[in-house]
């Protein structure tokens, strides 16, 4: 599984690994039914430490994304519906936006600006996610 | 198997299941119809198992030896078949070869066998009068071997369907201020079970050897833990890949590990590697052209900048080669 931290997210560490783990199962990485890596494997790789990664998961199980099963460790449920998949791509553009110095407001003015030429029937490459 | 160029690969399965079978009928019904004919002239219990002065010092009924050798080969030669329905084996020379070399083989070490236990039995009214074994050994488990050989050359003929060819190697988009790294976790369920019920086996038998009830059990836990440990370890293999270092891991405590720092790998590619292949499971193969192989199929392929290889079986191969190109890459960009 590929995961993706940001390296100046100012989120808590455990919100960043779960929208990492988030990010990968929307990006189809790994699909329902698939098990994760054990959670100790996550820490070591994101260098983070294991209850950190335990307190992501718990979060995404709260959210119906996994589902823990004793003895066959965790597997993920269903994909993250639209409002939660764009949600942390949402959240990914306004962290790249800022690098660009523009604001949340710049780029609300940007999104209303290109739903303006949608609505035009001009269609935009949706673009497959790299995660 | 006379003409291997123009048969498609899942006839020659059908072929090579059939041909594995008749091997199998016919050394089955030699071991089952040859003692009944020189019965008359053995004594029951037969003379079975001999010491290292040559002498006679075990014994078995006549029909526990007969069926005893029966068995093993039922089993040996029902698993044979099983890999030749079902496996790869057939149609990869490799394997097949091998394949056919262990079923010659096995086959001719129980007809030996046998053969060597009636030979000495012969015309002997105990069993404690048996013949020594002496020299006729050496030809029993030398024809084995030459049974092997023969085995092995025999399945040289017929198909070999090529494993996956290495595609251009997988690269992967960066994203410049991200930390991006790949896990990816293998497990060999039959390797675990393996290991439990070899550990579970050994407690009691411990524990009966210490009571002093087994006193030979300790000879018994020892190949246990073996097992036990050893089939642990086999049971599965962790690989991670972050921006500085590829780390491989082995068995419930991920441990030992291995760490390849990333600025000694030249590139990372997938290819379909199989047990016959590479040799068995574990760690095959020497080091700088070695595979820690704990089941057949996709493994991870990294190339040292030294020359070297290491292959490592695992799922999701694919994207863990094109991270590790990609961040290759841009160590060199």
């Amino acid at each position: 599984m590929l995961l993706t931290l940001d390296l100046n997210d100012p989120r808590p560490l455990h919100e960043q690994v779960a929208a990492a783990i988030r990010r990968a199962i929307g990006a189809g990485d790994v699909a329902p039914g698939d098990r994760l890596p054990p959670a100790r494997d996550l820490a070591r790789a994101l260098g983070v430490n294991a209850n950190t990664v335990l307190r992501s998961l718990r979060d995404l199980r709260d959210e119906g994304l996994l589902e823990f099963r004793r003895g066959r460790g965790v597997s993920v449920l269903r994909r993250p519906d639209g409002r939660e998949a764009l949600r942390t791509r949402v959240r990914d553009l306004l962290d790249e936006a800022a690098r660009y110095g523009l604001t949340t407001e710049d780029v609300v003015a940007l999104v209303e600006e290109l739903g303006r030429n949608l609505d035009d029937g001009a269609g935009s490459d949706p673009g497959k996610e790299m995660a | 198997m006379t003409q291997p160029h123009q048969i498609s690969p899942a006839a020659f399965r059908t072929r090579f299941v059939l041909l594995t079978i008749a091997w199998a009928v016919l050394v089955a019904a030699v071991l089952v119809a040859v003692p009944p004919v020189y019965a008359p002239r053995l004594p029951d219990p037969l003379a079975t198992h001999w010491g290292p002065s040559g002498r006679p010092n075990g014994s078995m009924p006549f029909a526990v030896f007969v069926l005893l050798l029966v068995v093993v080969w039922v089993v040996v030669a029902g698993i044979g078949i099983g890999i030749a329905a079902r496996g790869r084996t057939p149609v990869r020379r490799a394997a097949r070869t091998w394949f056919c070399a262990g079923q010659a083989w096995a086959g001719g070490l129980l007809l030996g066998l046998q053969a060597l236990t009636i030979a000495a039995n012969l015309d002997r009214d105990h069993w404690t009068r048996a013949a020594d074994l002496g020299w006729w050994v050496v030809p029993a488990i030398a024809g084995a071997f030459v049974l092997g050989a023969l085995g092995w050359l025999a399945g040289r003929p017929g198909p070999d369907v090529a494993p996956l060819v290495p595609e251009k190697e997988p690269v992967i988009d960066l994203d410049p201020g991200k930390r991006q790294v790949w896990v990816s976790t293998t497990t060999a369920r039959w390797a675990a079970w393996l290991a439990y019920v070899a550990l579970a086996a050994a407690v009691p038998v411990a524990w009966a050897a210490l009571s002093g009830r087994m006193p030979g059990g300790w000879h018994a836990v020892v190949p246990l833990v073996v097992v036990g440990v050893v089939g642990l370890a086999l049971s599965s293999v962790s690989v991670r890949v972050v921006p500085e270092a590829l780390t491989v891991s082995i068995g419930p405590l991920r441990w030992p590990l291995r760490k390849v720092r990333l600025d000694r790998v030249e590139r990372a590619w997938v290819e379909e590697r199989y047990p016959a292949q590479v040799g068995g499971w574990g760690y095959r193969g020497l080091p700088g052209r070695a595979t820690i192989m704990i089941r057949g199929g996709e493994c991870l392929v990294i190339r040292y900048t030294s020359g070297g290889q290491l292959g490592i079986s695992i799922d999701d191969a694919a994207t863990g080669a094109a991270l590790i190109n990609a961040l290759v890459a841009r160590r060199h960009a």
